[in-house]
C-alpha cells in the first residue's frame, strides 16, 4: 500500500486527492494543511468581502465529504523534501515518509516594503485569515487607500465600497490595468468606479504610511499629497511559495518547474497549481498563472500520474471571468497589444499569457459598455476580451481554446462596418451544427 | 428559429418558456471557482455549486428553474439548456 502525501489544501491539492481516490480506494492519503481553515474557495474571498456571501459559504465541502475521501489530515508547515529517505520535514522538526508527494502550496500575495506596512490596517486579499482582518478593519474605517492593478485591486476596491468605506484608488500608470485592457476599456472601468464614488489617483505612488498608536493614520504620496485613511490595501502581485523547493533543491525559477506529467526533477515528487511553472504549448514557454481552473486541472492530472495512470497535462488557454466595476468581463488567451504598458507581475486570478502580444490583428465591437475585442491570427482567433454582454463568451472560449478555423469569416471580422457579434453568433451556430457540439 | 429543438435565440440558447417547462440548469465547470453564490441564493437549498464541481446538470426534481443561480453567478458558469428526452446523453455531457 502506498502513501500519498499532498501538501496544500487548495484547488490543486483537493483535485489530486479526488483523482487518486478514483483509482485507488485503499492507499493512505495524507493531506498537509498550513491554514487552519482548510479547503475554501480562495476566489470566493472577494464575494465574502463585498457581502455577497457569508463566511460559511466559502467552504465547498462538508466534514462528510472529507471523511468519504478517507484522508489523514495534518496541520503544519512543511520545510523541505528529503529525497534520499523519501520524507518531508516540518518546521517543528518532525518528518513523515511519502511514496508519492505533491507540492501544491500555492502563491502568496506580494507584501509591500514601503515604510509603515507593519502598521495595523494594512490589508491583502490573500487568505481567509487576511480577509477577516480586512473586514474587521472596514467596520471601523472611514477611508481606505488601495494600491495595485488588475482583478485583485478592483475586488478590494469594490469590497470596501460594499463595506461602506470611502476608497482612494492609486494607479502607478495613467490608466487601470494597462497591460491587459486597452485604453477605452480602462476608461470604461475607471468611469464606473468614479460613479460609485471611488477617487482615482493616476500616476501616483505611496511614499510612506504614517501611523498613530500603531494604526494606519494617513499615506503620503511621492508627490507630497497626504490622504488620511485607516486602511491601506495592496494588490501588487502574487509569487509562488518556493521555500520548500529552495530548501530542498527542487528545480525552480519563478515557480517550481514541472514537465508535462507535472513531475519535478525529484523522483515521485510532483507540483501543481499556483506554485508550479508549467510549460504552455500555446506560446512555447513556461508561464505563471494564478487561476483556479488551471490549478484544479493540474491537480487532477498530477493525481492520476501519482496513482499510476500516466496522463499528459495539456494546458487550456488561460481565461477568467470577473467583474470589473460591475461589468462582467471574460479574458481568453493572448490579448496584449503593441503599445500597451510593459509586462507586469500577475496578481491572483490572472495569467501571464494575457499580456502576450500575439501576431494578430485587432477587431473590435463596441456598444455602450458592451464590448468584444478579438485578436485575429492567420486563421484562428488567438485571444478575446468580452465585456458586458456575455452571450458570446462561451462560444469564443471554445473558438480560441480549440483553435477553430475561422478563415471563412476572417475578412468579415476584420471589416469594421460588419457587426462582429452577429457574424460570430452565426458562425458558432453553424459550427455547432456541423460538428454536433 | 429552431423550435423543434426548443432553441430560439440566435446562438442556440433556449427561450424562457422552454426552460420553465422543460429546462435544466447546466454548469460549465471550467468557469467555476466554487464561491457558492449559486447555492447560497437557491430558494430551495439545492447545492448548485456541487453540480458545478462535478460538471453535472442540476437534475434535482425540486429545481424550480427560477434562474436565481444563473443570474447571480458572477462568472457565467450556469446556463439553461432545454432538455431533450430523446437525447439524454446530450444533457449529461453538459449540453454538448
Amino acid at each position: 500500500m502506498s502513501r500519498f502525501v499532498i501538501v496544500g489544501s487548495g484547488a490543486a491539492g483537493i483535485a489530486a486527492i479526488q483523482s487518486i481516490r478514483e483509482l485507488d480506494k485503499n492507499s493512505e492519503i495524507v493531506l498537509v494543511m498550513a491554514e487552519k481553515e482548510g479547503y475554501y474557495s480562495r476566489p470566493g474571498l472577494a464575494y465574502y468581502l463585498n457581502k455577497e456571501i457569508p463566511e460559511a459559504q466559502l467552504f465547498p465541502f462538508s466534514k462528510d465529504d472529507f471523511s468519504q475521501m478517507n484522508l489523514k489530515i495534518i496541520f503544519g508547515i512543511v520545510e523541505s523534501v528529503l529525497p534520499e529517505t523519501k520524507a518531508i520535514s516540518f518546521s517543528d522538526g518532525k518528518t513523515i515518509r511519502y511514496d508519492k508527494l505533491l507540492i501544491a502550496v500555492g502563491a502568496k500575495a506580494v507584501r509591500s516594503s514601503i515604510s509603515g506596512t507593519d502598521l495595523d490596517g494594512i490589508i491583502y486579499l490573500d487568505m481567509l485569515s487576511t480577509i477577516k482582518i480586512a473586514i474587521k478593519k472596514a467596520k471601523k474605517a472611514k477611508t481606505a487607500v488601495i494600491v495595485g492593478g488588475g482583478i485583485t485591486a478592483i475586488e478590494l476596491v469594490e469590497g470596501l465600497i460594499a463595506q461602506k468605506v470611502k476608497v482612494h484608488f492609486l494607479l502607478r500608470k495613467d490608466r487601470f490595468w494597462g497591460n491587459v485592457l486597452d485604453s477605452e476599456e480602462s476608461q470604461l472601468v475607471e468611469n464606473r468606479l468614479k460613479d460609485e464614488g471611488v477617487v482615482i489617483h493616476y500616476q501616483t505612488e505611496i511614499e510612506s504610511i504614517s501611523g498613530k498608536k500603531g494604526k494606519v493614520f494617513a499615506i503620503r504620496t511621492k508627490t507630497g499629497e497626504e490622504i488620511p485613511c485607516q486602511i491601506v490595501g495592496f494588490a501588487i502581485g502574487v509569487r509562488p511559495r518556493l521555500h520548500i523547493a529552495e530548501k530542498s533543491g527542487i528545480k525552480s525559477e519563478r515557480g517550481i518547474l514541472v514537465n508535462e506529467f507535472l513531475e519535478t526533477n525529484f523522483p515521485d515528487v510532483y507540483a501543481a497549481g499556483d506554485v508550479a511553472e508549467v510549460y504552455d504549448p500555446h506560446i512555447g514557454k513556461h508561464i505563471l498563472d494564478s487561476l483556479w481552473d488551471l490549478a484544479r486541472s493540474q491537480g487532477k492530472i498530477a493525481g492520476f500520474n501519482m496513482a499510476g495512470k500516466k496522463k499528459k497535462y495539456i494546458k487550456d488557454v488561460p481565461f477568467n471571468v470577473t467583474r470589473l466595476a460591475g461589468l462582467t468581463t471574460t479574458i481568453i488567451g493572448a490579448i496584449g497589444q503593441k503599445g500597451m504598458d510593459t509586462k507586469a507581475e500577475i496578481v491572483r486570478g490572472e495569467s501571464e499569457t494575457w499580456q502576450e502580444i500575439p501576431d494578430a490583428l485587432v477587431s473590435q465591437y463596441k456598444f455602450d459598455s458592451n464590448r468584444i475585442r478579438l485578436m485575429i491570427g492567420e486563421n484562428t482567433i488567438v485571444g478575446a476580451l468580452i465585456m458586458g454582454d456575455q452571450t458570446l463568451s462561451e462560444a469564443l472560449h471554445q473558438i480560441v481554446n480549440q483553435k477553430i478555423d475561422i478563415s471563412t469569416i476572417r475578412d468579415k471580422l476584420l471589416q469594421s462596418q460588419v457587426p462582429l457579434g452577429e457574424t460570430l453568433a452565426n458562425f458558432w451556430k453553424e459550427w455547432r451544427k456541423e460538428n454536433a457540439y | 428559429m429552431d423550435r423543434k429543438k426548443g432553441n430560439d435565440t440566435n446562438i442556440g440558447l433556449p427561450s424562457r418558456r422552454n426552460v420553465l417547462t422543460t429546462g435544466v440548469v447546466v454548469p460549465n465547470t471550467s468557469r467555476c471557482v466554487q464561491c457558492g453564490i449559486c447555492s447560497y441564493n437557491c430558494p430551495i437549498n439545492i447545492d448548485v455549486r456541487r453540480h458545478a464541481w462535478l460538471g453535472e446538470p442540476v437534475k434535482d426534481r425540486h429545481c424550480l428553474t427560477c434562474g436565481e443561480c444563473v443570474q447571480r453567478c458572477p462568472r457565467g458558469v450556469l446556463r439553461f439548456e432545454a432538455t431533450n428526452m430523446f437525447n439524454e446523453e446530450s444533457i449529461l455531457n453538459g449540453g454538448k
